[in-house]
């Protein structure tokens, strides 16, 4: 179906970031949702101190990964950009799709073990998955803003996508 | 030959119904004599049945509504469902999706005729559109579908909007996401039908001396296309602050539908 295929054509060109235009043209959100739905799904559940099942864990990434992407756009707005609200979105919805895979991975790896080794292990692939999630969304998103107002524009995208990762690394399993 | 292939076209496609075509009230002989076009009547049972049904997309109306209540009806017994808060979350959540999807890019267009989207163009600036059928078709909707469709697109968001309230003050927050996301997506549909609905009365008058500009936009992937009949014809319902030029679906002139059969 045409839209999956957007779908699939966006998170390729995800994983490998040139500044192409067919991205931010054809905006849909489709794919922020998926990745949104099972980045919460993987982190439920992980600390030691829920009673129940894992519920407000799981609404709370939803409501910071959305929240924070809308209050980015609105940053990078208000600094005078010229992209639009939902494409905005769009970019830094996909751009989540590293952490997904860095949690995916960091959930196997704790499968092995929960030691020294496996939390260098997870360490360095949130690290990685991080600094790509950044550079791929920058690489979008920072192009709409005049020069000097970059640095302005890339901060909260760094911080957003920290607290991402953030809870990926702190993520154990009960 | 053209006299012959008028019989013939007129034959087959009547069914064998005698007499003259219904779409001019003269025999089919003397259409012939005045233009080179063949009108042809389809004057079939099919077709007449399509008329006279009272329901005629009965699958678009059908997932019209289903997707809504069965996300309204998941949210309130959630609990006999499953005692899994994540799963309900992520059944209600698809379910809303599904629906967003469903009545933006089918059932309004085949229900209503109505449709909006957005559109980017080259140099990054972002248009919303919206557009109304000019032309109604011989498969237009009929009341009974344009009231069902109102009525679903309308009594849901107030639904959720209770729920949003109820959900504030029973403190039951985790559900509270859900709820604002039920509330955001269905109130998208609901005020893009609206202003599709109401800019399009508004704007007839100056239309009909822009009827035949075509502008060459390519159209935004998310919308399913405009089906393929011949009849349809789509009008701008609203120009759109950043608008530069009007959006029209050019299609074959209204008045005469002119299919050949050979």
């Amino acid at each position: 179906m045409r839209d999956l295929k957007a779908v699939g054509k966006k998170f390729v060109h995800v994983m490998y970031p040139k500044k192409s235009s067919a991205l931010l043209r054809d905006w849909d959100l489709w794919g922020p949702l998926v990745l949104c739905v099972s980045l919460a799904l993987m982190l439920q559940g992980g600390s030691a101190d829920s009673k129940d099942d894992g519920g407000p864990q799981f609404a709370e990434v939803f409501v910071i990964i959305w929240f924070g992407a809308v209050v980015i756009t609105l940053n990078s707005k208000l600094l005078g950009g010229t992209i639009s609200f939902f494409q905005s979105l769009c970019v830094l919805g996909y751009c989540v799709l590293p952490l997904t895979v860095a949690m995916l991975v960091c959930r196997l790896v704790l499968l092995a073990g929960s030691g020294t080794v496996s939390f260098i292990i997870r360490l360095i692939v949130v690290v990685a998955m991080f600094g790509w999630s950044t550079l791929a969304s920058t690489a979008f998103l920072a192009d709409s803003q005049p020069p000097n107002r970059k640095a302005l524009v890339v901060y909260p995208i760094f911080l957003f996508y920290f607290v991402i990762s953030w809870m990926i690394l702190t993520f154990t399993p009960q | 030959r053209r006299r012959r292939a008028a019989r013939c076209g007129a034959g087959g496609g009547g069914g064998g119904s005698p007499g003259p075509s219904p779409l001019t009230g003269s025999p089919p002989q003397a259409l012939v004599d005045d233009t080179e076009d063949v009108s042809l009547d389809f004057g079939s049972e099919e077709e007449l049945a399509l008329r006279k049904a009272k329901i005629r997309h009965p699958l678009a109306t059908f997932f019209h509504l289903f997707f809504r209540v069965s996300a309204i009806i998941t949210y309130l017994f959630c609990d006999w469902f499953s005692n899994s808060f994540v799963a309900c979350f992520v059944t209600i959540l698809l379910l809303l999706s599904f629906d967003f999807w469903s009545v933006k890019n089918v059932t309004g267009r085949l229900l209503v005729g109505l449709r909006w989207w957005n559109q980017i163009d080259e140099d990054g600036k972002s248009h919303w559109v919206f557009e109304a059928k000019r032309v109604p078709t011989i498969a237009a909707s009929t009341e009974a579908e344009a009231r069902i469709f109102w009525l679903g697109l309308i009594i849901c968001p107030v639904i959720w909007t209770m729920f949003f309230f109820s959900t504030l003050f029973s403190l039951k927050l985790k559900w509270l996401a859900l709820v604002i996301a039920g509330i955001s997506l269905q109130t998208a549909n609901l005020y893009g039908y609206i202003h599709c609905k109401v800019g399009g009365q508004k704007s007839i008058s100056r239309l009909t001396s822009r009827f035949f500009v075509t502008a060459d936009v390519p159209k935004s992937k998310y919308r399913v296309g405009p089906s393929a009949t011949a009849h349809e014809t789509y009008q701008p319902a609203s120009r759109c602050w950043f608008c530069s030029f009007w959006v029209l679906v050019p299609k074959i002139t209204p008045g005469r539908a002119i299919l050949v059969f050979q």
